[in-house]
């Protein structure tokens, strides 16, 4: 027998014929998307795939401004209770059904009705009489009217100026009630892309939508892979099998040394954090909590850990939202500060505290740095890593001490920073990880989210935010910044603001 | 195979079936108990951020989270018994259905490994003992090969081969699933581990074998080296070689997880999602499937070892 090796080589070459020619639109998930159902979408995978298939009556743009969807306009009463939405005419399902009023209102019963079983029915919540319906204590939405095909008029329990963008969610996309035979899996919308096929765990293929009202897409077909694991997805974009690619932070430096010309860098509308449950021991003291933010040297662990992709944080609300303020100073690394205000809380000695965080790399690498910082002021952290679930139950149940973590936004403004992250009706599973309860602070937020008036909502959200930095329920870290990288050839693709404003429309290959 | 034989092995194929039922209840009821006291709510990862705790209180009773878990078993295992492995929390798709979606892939990309495994690693022992030699410097490389094979991890094999055939060659493609090509370095980084095991064992074997009775006697009937090689020492050095294909393949059906991340291979990657979001159901369906596989691949492990060994006595 003679050496099989170079043998096999040659007839493995030989099969390798097929591998495919990059002839169209290739993007990425990093899982199979649970669910195509706007219903059920809970996560970014089926978020991101809901924003291609459907319309809502309003949707972001790339820079997350609230467009025109299926609605043209719409107008909001004196009380800000009343909304009322004018509908395009001749929108239709893939399939050819017409979309009016009575469609649109059929849907969001649908996605609100018990039997749905979709947890992320929030965003039509503050609808009036939506709780008691999504309870299966009521037969209908009071607050949903259609006076007519073209207008459907929502009225809320109360005030909320941000609902138009809540419409915008996932889950207020438009779809068929009821569902067509065989939607789980062969889903039909009204967006810019048709679906073609889901092979799970692999990829997902759509085709263009010539009838979309708003023009189909430049390119005739998307195919979305399903890539979990991160150096493979570089090596697909370096193949040249993908037209983008999100590049890591631990290899950003590397990317902008090979390929600068081809990466976009973006300010994400995103906090990350370390939340200190002010319920637990030491931490309620607030003299504590500074403390804390005086001790850890986050400019030092932005630059080495994150390759400088962010900025340091003063605050929850972020750069690019109305609020945010970039003239307040963040705490500054300052040992001796920090020991006085343990000293003046009684903690001169120290104490003992257990930090959760996910599995994610560079997560590893700030609790690290961030338990060395703390210690050389006394504080002995213990860092608890488990995976997603765990931390997740731990930290919405009230049991951890210290949480690493980070906050996406869902729409663009500033509520999405403050109500749920802070306000005391929001403690563990609405978001408040620190179990923050400030009253003053409460009303503060109730307020901006219920002002017609925008100047005053600004003002308020930053008042707003200037107290929780002086509250300090987080240590504050930063607002990182997205870096991606485009194919040469891939033409008119931006990073999205929000997780749903990238519908490909406008992308097109130019070879 | 006489009459005796062929009934032996009746009541043994019978007995061992018989047996699966006690076993799969066993496997259900350890991952049940193991998922109960696991951290972590299915409730908290279907709901997703921001959801209000009425919201989670109406999702746990209408699964039935909060009964005791000797009630949510016997309803699990009756479900079982009638077909019915559940609906996933999170897809919300029937078990069954995704698990048959995804497990042709897994199957495919594990026949292909095993397909690669079996006659890069019985050829090469035999290569070594018939054109090689044992002790030969080729012997003492494929020996420095072999162990190697084993010792890397299949994380780091994989990610090498994407760089190097994908990336650079552009021979394959890096990942994904689709024509012969896909399969290729996948089959590669997940077959290798067993082309070592393989090797070294056929080449043990062949030595022991070619050095008995049987075979001095079928050379001093003048056979042909290359019939006796082939006809008589092959076939009994293949027994043991038969036992390890078979529990490699079985543990390729069910634990080639890591291999498939890497290859973005659809397959047992689904399992894995399952725990990720507590999707109880998913798991515990996965867990018995799996399961059941793995017993059934003994099983026919078993099977082609008596035809290979008609003296294996089914006792």
């Amino acid at each position: 027998m003679g050496q099989p090796f170079p043998l096999l080589l040659v007839l493995l070459a030989a099969c390798g014929s097929d591998a495919p020619a990059p002839t169209r639109l290739e993007y990425y998930l990093t899982a199979d998307p649970p669910s195509l159902d706007p219903a059920l979408s809970t996560d970014v995978q089926s978020g991101e795939m809901v924003a291609l298939l459907y319309d809502n009556l309003v949707q972001f743009d790339v820079d997350a401004r609230l467009q025109p969807g299926l609605a043209t306009g719409w107008e909001v009463d004196s009380t800000g209770r009343r909304y009322t939405f004018h509908l395009r005419t001749g929108a239709t399902f893939h399939d050819g059904a017409p979309i009016g009023a009575a469609e649109v209102r059929a849907s969001m019963l649908r996605a609100l009705a018990p039997d749905s079983r979709g947890g992320r029915q929030w965003p039509l919540l503050p609808l009036e009489g939506a709780r008691a319906y999504a309870a299966g204590d009521a037969k209908t939405v009071k607050g949903i009217a259609v006076p007519d095909d073209t207008t459907i008029v929502f009225t809320l329990e109360e005030p909320l100026n941000i609902f138009p963008k809540f419409l915008a969610m996932p889950v207020a996309a438009v779809a068929p009630a009821p569902l067509p035979p065989g939607f789980r899996e062969r889903p039909v919308g009204s967006g810019p892309w048709r679906f073609v096929s889901w092979s799970h765990d692999d990829a997902l293929v759509f085709a263009r939508n010539e009838e979309h009202w708003a023009g189909p897409p430049s390119e005739d077909t998307l195919r979305v892979r399903i890539i979990p694991e991160e150096l493979t997805r570089g090596a697909e974009y370096e193949a040249g099998l993908l037209s983008v690619l999100e590049i890591p932070f631990g290899e950003t430096r590397r990317w902008e040394q090979n390929v600068p010309d081809e990466l976009q860098r973006r300010p994400a509308l995103r906090d990350v954090f370390i939340a200190l449950n002010t319920r637990r021991g030491p931490l309620g003291d607030v003299r504590v909590r500074r403390a804390l933010n005086h001790a850890v040297d986050v400019e030092t662990i932005l630059k080495t850990v994150m390759a400088g992709r962010g900025v340091r944080a003063a605050g929850a609300i972020p750069p690019g939202i109305i609020g945010y303020d970039s003239t307040r100073a963040p705490f500054a690394w300052d040992t001796a500060a920090a020991r006085r205000l343990l000293r003046e809380a009684g903690y001169e000695k120290g104490f003992a505290v257990q930090l959760w965080r996910g599995k994610r790399s560079e997560q590893a690498r700030i609790a690290q740095a961030v338990q060395q910082d703390l210690a050389a002021v006394g504080v002995r952290v213990e860092i608890v890593e488990r995976d997603a679930p765990s931390v997740r139950a731990t930290v919405r149940n009230g049991e951890a001490d210290l949480y690493l973590g980070d906050w996406y936004a869902d729409y663009p403004d500033p509520e999405n920073f403050t109500y749920p992250l802070f306000h005391s009706g929001n403690h563990g599973t609405g978001g408040n990880y620190a179990f923050l309860s400030d009253s003053v602070l409460d009303a503060m937020i109730a307020r901006a989210r219920a002002t017609p008036d925008e100047a005053e909502k600004e003002r308020l959200s930053r008042e707003s935010d200037a107290r929780i930095h002086r509250l300090a329920p987080w240590i504050f870290l930063w607002f990182p910044a997205d870096v991606w990288a485009a194919q040469s050839e891939v033409e008119g693709w931006r990073i999205p603001a929000v997780f749903t404003g990238q519908r490909w429309t406008g992308v097109r290959r130019s070879q | 195979m006489d009459r005796g034989a062929a009934i032996a092995v009746k009541r043994f194929l019978l007995l061992r079936l018989a047996l699966l039922v006690p076993t799969l209840l066993g496997v259900l009821g350890v991952t049940f108990l193991l998922l109960y006291v696991a951290p972590g709510d299915p409730v908290q990862a279907m709901v997703g951020e921001r959801a209000d705790a009425e919201t989670i209180a109406r999702l746990r009773a209408e699964l039935h989270l909060d009964d005791p878990l000797h009630v949510q078993f016997g309803r699990y295992v009756s479900g079982v018994v009638q077909g019915d492995l559940g609906t996933s929390y999170i897809t919300r798709r029937p078990i069954l259905d995704d698990l048959l979606a995804r497990y042709p892939a897994t199957l495919r990309l594990a026949g292909a490994a095993m397909l690669f495994a079996a006659a890069m690693g019985i050829g090469i022992g035999i290569g070594i003992y018939g054109a090689w030699r044992p002790g030969s410097w080729l012997d003492r490389l494929a020996t420095l090969a072999a162990y190697l094979c084993v010792s890397f991890p299949v994380y780091w094999v994989g990610l090498i081969l994407i760089l190097v055939f994908a990336v650079s060659l552009r021979w394959f493609p890096p990942s994904g699933s689709g024509g012969p090509a896909f399969l290729v370095l996948p089959a590669l980084t997940l077959g290798m581990r067993s082309v070592a095991f393989l090797s070294r064992m056929t080449r043990a074997a062949m030595q022991e074998i070619l050095q008995s009775d049987f075979v001095r006697t079928a050379r001093a009937k003048g056979l042909p080296e290359g019939q006796v090689v082939l006809s008589h020492a092959l076939r009994n050095a293949l027994l043991p070689v038969v036992t390890v294909l078979g529990l490699d393949f079985g543990s390729y059906l069910t634990g080639s997880i890591l291999t498939e991340t890497i290859f973005s291979w659809p397959g047992g990657r689904y399992v894995l999602t399952a725990i990720d979001k507590r999707d109880l159901p998913a798991i515990q369906g996965s867990v018995l499937f799996l399961s059941l596989v793995f017993v059934i691949v003994n099983l026919l492990t078993d099977i082609v070892y008596a035809k290979v060994d008609p003296r294996v006595a089914y006792d």
